[in-house]
């Protein structure tokens, strides 16, 4: 079976995060995102993260599923804290044959590492703590351009269309005596796969867009969206916005 | 009876020049329900989606409650005529089934009140009460397909026209599906158009039949629609396992005059002719002559 890319899995728990206002939620928690992205200084940075970690274990989504997320991304985050303390121009404080690492390296890099891992790790108290359609719903209430609310509507709805059909292409593949090796001819078969799922998809796209307005669509995404914010929800959100702003003046003032 | 839909020299060549339609002409009226079957290839898709103006052809005329379709809005349009898709993972492209039957209605312009409770009323005619807030991919084909009328009922169409409603469905679903689209008809008043190849569905779906390929081959009742073996055979369609059933037992001296379709009406038929008068089959010298007569005049199925 293909794994399907489910951030929502856990939006059906029960949690301070979960009751959140999606509306609310979302604005606080880019907030606060974009506050920790933007720290100068390391400490300030590191209590960030803790915060952010906080956050996910307040929202009780299990800790595993979020580092099977993680596990890739910090592949790739992790490759940018080696090249930045080996490039990075400074004090030299330790030499492996000809690489030279600097403390300013080691700064920037750690500083760099610990604002992404801090902003990945609240995507998921603020978006998987509900169901993605709430999450569109919410972005759709915001006044986010209904453009952009569709594109993420529908790769949502059609992400597993896809993977499933590429799926079925993969094992009508198999099922002929394919197999996945590193050389040419497995290389220019998996093109073309990719080139057939590519045609399938438009060709579906013509249909869904006749599916649309056979039901009276006109070019604007308009739903019914039942919301009810609530004088905890301003609580919740102000004080996460208050701690993002403190962030801030903390490493300006060098309180910290 | 008035006519609900009227096509008239309705033509229609693809970008790549493959001619879909050619000078098609059909009637509908208001009230009944109309099959249009046809082979793969045949255009019947393509002349769906002519019946509520997502295709326009320049080509003859497409008449809605007499009124022109090339001049009609879309949204009055589809007020009118409910089209529902084959793949219903065309058909449903909102994150939820609640979106999704919601859509139609909303651009319809109703109100909330009035939105939500057409969609309940929807759901629980197709028998999916509670689904409200399940997102299409964690339905089963049968739950998507019926998902899909639904999302067309929640509009209150006074024609629904379905395309291949019954493919690729498990006998139970399949039942379903047709008993609810017979009683849309019976209790609602609504017209039903509907393309298919699924033979044994329509002697329940139609009162009239289209034979449909590229242009209209022919026109009639399910049952002068099969009595016609060469329009069959030359138009890859098939009869009832039951209708060829009975054309056997006819050649064993069974008296039988109209060949039924289904089996409800072989019950019926076996019923009468047993009541009325003793049955005496018999197998005479030309008998297996006949036979063999009838199983090859089918045999262009292999």
């Amino acid at each position: 079976m293909i794994e399907y890319p489910e951030i929502d899995r856990y939006a059906s728990l029960d949690s301070p995060l979960h009751r959140f206002d999606p509306r609310a939620k979302l604005i606080a928690f880019l907030s606060l995102i974009f506050s920790i992205v933007l720290v100068p200084d390391l400490k300030v940075a590191f209590i960030g993260l803790l915060f952010a970690v906080f956050m996910l274990i307040l929202s009780r989504i299990p800790l595993t599923f979020v580092f099977h997320y993680l596990e890739w991304v910090a592949i790739f985050i992790l490759s940018f804290f080696v090249i930045l303390i080996f490039t990075f121009p400074g004090e030299e404080i330790a030499r492996f044959y000809l690489l030279s690492i600097t403390a300013e390296g080691l700064y920037t890099g750690s500083l760099i590492t610990v604002r992404a891992f801090s902003a990945l790790i609240l995507i998921f108290p603020m978006i998987g703590t509900m169901r993605f359609d709430t999450t569109i719903k919410a972005l759709y209430r915001l006044r986010v351009p209904g453009s952009l609310v569709q594109m993420l509507m529908f790769t949502y709805r059609y992400i597993f269309v896809l993977m499933d059909e590429f799926q079925s292409i993969w094992t009508a593949m198999e099922s002929r005596g394919f197999q996945l090796r590193s050389n040419f001819y497995a290389l220019s078969t998996i093109g073309k796969a990719l080139g057939m799922l590519f045609v399938r998809s438009y060709e579906r796209a013509e249909r869904v867009y006749q599916a649309m307005c056979s039901r009276g669509y006109t070019g604007n995404p308009r739903t019914l969206v039942e919301f009810d914010i609530r004088m905890k929800d301003y609580l919740l959100a102000v004080s996460i916005m208050g701690f993002a702003v403190s962030l801030h003046i903390a490493s300006f003032t060098g309180v910290i | 009876m008035s006519v609900a839909i009227s096509v008239q020299n309705l033509g229609y060549v693809y970008s790549d020049g493959t001619v879909a339609l050619e000078d098609v002409n059909m009637e509908v009226y208001e009230g009944e329900r109309v099959v249009i079957a046809g082979p793969n290839g045949a255009g019947k898709t393509t002349l769906l989606l002519h019946l509520n103006g997502i295709l326009r052809s320049t080509e003859g005329e497409v008449e809605v409650f007499g009124r022109s379709l090339k001049r009609l809005r879309r949204e009055e349009i589809i007020r009118d005529v409910g089209l529902v898709f084959q793949d219903p993972d065309d058909q449903l492209f909102m994150p939820t089934l609640f979106d999704d039957l919601a859509f139609g209605p909303v651009n319809l312009g109703l109100k909330e009140e009035e939105v939500r409770k057409r969609v309940k009323e929807a759901l629980s005619i197709l028998g999916l009460s509670g689904y409200e807030n399940r997102c299409p991919h964690h339905l089963s084909y049968g739950e998507k397909k019926k998902a899909s009328l639904a999302a067309i009922i929640s509009m209150e169409p006074k024609i629904l026209v379905l395309d291949e409603p019954t493919a690729n469905l498990d006998p139970r679903s399949r039942a379903e599906l047709i008993e609810i689209i017979k009683e849309l008809n019976e209790r609602e008043g609504i017209t039903i158009v509907v393309a298919t190849h699924d033979i044994n569905a329509v002697p329940e779906l139609a009162d009239r039949v289209y034979v449909l390929n590229r242009r209209i081959i022919a026109e009639g009742t399910p049952g002068e629609i099969f009595n016609d073996a060469a329009l069959l055979r030359d138009n890859n369609l098939e009869v009832p396992e039951v209708y060829k059933l009975f054309e056997v037992l006819r050649c064993f001296g069974y008296p039988c005059e109209e060949l039924p379709l289904s089996i409800d009406d072989a019950v019926a038929e076996l019923t009468r002719t047993i009541n009325e008068r003793h049955i005496h089959l018999h197998i005479h010298e030309h008998t297996h002559e006949d036979v063999n007569r009838i199983r090859s005049k089918y045999e262009h199925h292999g």
